[in-house]
């Protein structure tokens, strides 16, 4: 018999074979599974001796409800939240989406790392400090097409409440024109999953600086 | 000789004495699990057909369907994920994969008791996803990527998975003397991957979730084990123990066949990280999806090179039997798979290209290509012996074919070229966002018609097999 043949025979029996299978496994699930668990996800937060905050900085309460809200409206299908190693690609930066890479260090605070896959939409992982003002999230997920002309994200107005004005019109009512309001005498209130995905998005941001991930200061003008 | 070629069922002219009344036998013991496991992946094929034509529109007109919660996009687009990961491919692979293993180690599957036991784990298993795809849709999802079930639906999965695949090993083991078959490796390496990534990434995932700055690697490694530990093996499987029959031919490179298996498993293991590439992980881990992305190609070379191999040698090329052209289009898409994949791994077409449609076009071969043609081939080669009668309607078998391999082409060929143009607009900073959604505009339009396509080739399948297993009573011979 030859030696290739020998090794093949070594391979019919099925604890010889499942010794095989689970050796190669073992490589890949050490390397890409056990190192993460262990290493990864025993960072902890990084103390600013500068600004004396921790970064990550801690999630509101409404923040931290919001990420279910954002799990559950599948946010990740479209939107990615990883801006990406110069080594590999300078455009998440040049495009100002942010400016450093994410680090794994970056997601310490949430419930799950929603890196995403697909960048049907922008990537919003700095995107709290890119657009500050939450009425302008709570008009986008009402009706994109009111501040994002030709957008394809769809509208999300069942997470919105239609009323009709009792006496003073409410301080959350979005601020539509005549022609966008459902009808004359009413306005729209974001529910309570509006506000707390609103504030979840408020609190992406990955722009503090870490030992991992300095930010480059800009020059002064 | 007997053990190189057992033929594979009994209906096949000039075939006598011992081995038939073996098939005979091991039809009987897995007749109604494995229909019944088919036919419901085929339904849960054409459900998630009709989603991704839904889903396709939404994403030309975001209006369609819009402001209703359980039909949005973010809702539907996991769901119809799910079905096709969970709902076809996993579930027809269990089938497949069961068939295959009862014939390559000439055994029957057992009495009355094990077939109820299989029949009830799989009411299970497509319990847990229907109620699965329902809980998304209400607004449960868990929101990571591929396992968006429910820990209660995920967990009924991973229960029903165990009940069903531990009989293949055990058939393994209690096989008839012989040397084991390339295609049994494969579907032994296949039976035990799934319960170890799905259980794995369950876990530290979705079930009792570990710390998010160690999900990223997790979660990659998971959607990469996922297709080519567990799916693309039972399609090799499929491959290695189907070509040679139906050509009347034998593998010769078995030494090759080896080291492909070997290095198949390593690499496809690590393969998970080229969507990572540029990400939230340390740059060995990018190094490593790097290079096993290019070096895969070389155990799919390998595979290719014995089965083609095969295709030369063969007899009878048959080059009309629907089983052999189904095999040989699955064939094809996983070398255009591997090439595929060696080429976007090289970190700056990756940069380019990753988080475009160019990633969807890679995935989308995989799951319609690779994995479902081999088990179009194992479904139109096993239900005859089943059934005890050639059962297949000849033209909706032609039709199936030539509406799946135009729809798997036109979708995969548009996406690549949405992701070729969107990815070089994404890397120039000074096209805004909103030019390249209209850039990529035209090819979602076109994706519409590639994604009805697809849908009339599963509705012509799902009629086809509705046919096949209820024409005595739908058309009854006076």
């Amino acid at each position: 018999m030859t030696t290739s043949s020998q090794n093949a025979n070594r391979m019919h029996r099925l604890p010889t074979l499942l010794s095989g299978i689970f050796l190669v496994f073992l490589t890949s699930w050490l390397g890409l599974v056990a190192y993460p668990a262990l290493q990864l996800g025993a960072l902890k937060p990084f103390a600013d001796a500068d600004s004396g905050t921790t970064f990550p900085p801690l999630l509101g309460g409404n923040a931290v409800a919001g990420q279910n809200v954002y799990a559950s409206e599948g946010c990740v299908s479209c939107h990615s939240q990883q801006i990406r190693q110069t080594s590999v690609t300078h455009s998440d930066i040049e495009r100002g989406w942010g400016k450093r890479p994410s680090v794994a260090r970056d997601y310490l605070r949430n419930r799950t790392a929603f890196l995403g896959s697909s960048r049907l939409g922008q990537d919003i992982s700095n995107v709290g400090v890119r657009q500050p003002d939450a009425k302008w999230y709570f008009m986008l997920l009402y009706r994109p097409s009111l501040v994002c002309e030709g957008s394809a994200m769809p509208s999300y107005s069942y997470l919105f409440k239609v009323r009709k004005i009792q006496g003073q019109r409410s301080n959350e009512a979005l601020d539509l024109n005549a022609s966008d309001a459902p009808a004359p005498d009413s306005e729209v209130l974001p529910s309570a999953d509006a506000k707390n995905l609103v504030a979840y998005l408020l609190s992406l941001r990955h722009d503090y600086p870490l030992p991992e991930a300095p930010v480059k200061k800009e020059a002064a003008k | 000789m007997s053990e190189d070629l057992f033929r594979l069922h009994h209906t096949e002219n000039g075939h006598q004495g011992q081995e038939d009344a073996d098939m005979r036998r091991i039809d009987a013991s897995l007749r109604l699990p494995t229909i019944i496991l088919f036919s419901n992946a085929i339904h849960w094929l054409v459900v998630a057909a009709l989603l991704s034509v839904v889903l396709s529109v939404k994403l030309v007109f975001p209006g369609f369907l819009g402001g209703i919660g359980f039909l949005s996009y973010g809702r539907l687009a996991p769901t119809t994920r799910d079905l096709m990961l969970y709902g076809w491919a996993t579930q027809a692979s269990l089938a497949a994969g069961i068939w295959l293993m009862t014939r390559l180690c000439r055994r029957p599957l057992g009495g009355i008791l094990l077939n109820t036991l299989i029949i009830c784990a799989t009411v299970l298993w497509n319990l847990a996803v229907l109620l699965g795809s329902l809980a998304i849709l209400a607004g449960y999802s868990t929101g990571v990527e591929w396992l968006e079930y429910p820990n209660w639906a995920s967990a009924m999965l991973f229960l029903s998975f165990l009940l069903i695949g531990i009989w293949a090993l055990l058939l393994f083991d209690r096989r008839a003397s012989g040397h084991p078959e390339v295609a049994q490796w494969y579907l032994v390496a296949g039976f035990c991957s799934f319960p170890w990534v799905y259980g794995t990434a369950n876990l530290l995932l979705t079930w009792r979730p570990i710390q998010a700055s160690a999900q990223g690697p997790i979660q990659s490694w998971f959607c990469g084990a996922l297709l080519t530990l567990w799916l693309l093996t039972v399609s090799v499987a499929a491959l290695y123990a189907l070509l040679p029959r139906i050509l009347g031919s034998r593998l010769h490179r078995r030494d090759l066949a080896t080291l492909g298996f070997w290095m198949f498993l390593l690499l496809g293991s690590w393969s998970g990280m080229d969507r990572l590439i540029g990400g939230p992980v340390p740059a060995w881990m990018t190094s490593a999806g790097v290079v096993s992305g290019i070096l895969f190609v070389i155990p799919v070379t390998i595979i290719a090179i014995n089965l083609t191999g095969i295709l030369r040698r063969g007899p009878n090329r048959n080059g009309f039997r629907p089983v052999y052209r189904f095999l040989t289009m699955g064939l094809f898409s996983l070398l255009a798979l591997g090439v595929l994949e060696a080429i976007s791994s090289i970190p700056c077409i990756s940069g380019t290209l990753n988080l475009t449609g160019f990633s969807e076009a890679k995935y989308q071969l995989c799951i319609l290509g690779a994995v479902s043609f081999p088990l179009f081939g194992v479904l139109y080669e096993a239900l005859p012996g089943l059934i005890g009668r050639d059962c297949w309607c000849k033209a909706l078998t032609n039709r199936h074919y030539w509406l799946a391999v135009a729809g798997l082409w036109l979708l995969f060929g548009l996406m690549i070229l949405e992701g070729f143009f969107t990815g070089l607009a994404l890397i120039d900073p000074t096209v805004t966002f909103l030019n390249i959604t209209s850039y990529s505009y035209p090819f979602h339009l076109l994706e519409c018609v590639a994604q009805l396509v697809l849908l009339a080739a599963t509705v012509t399948l799902g009629i086809n097999l509705t046919v096949a297993l209820a024409g005595d009573y739908l058309f009854p011979k006076r």
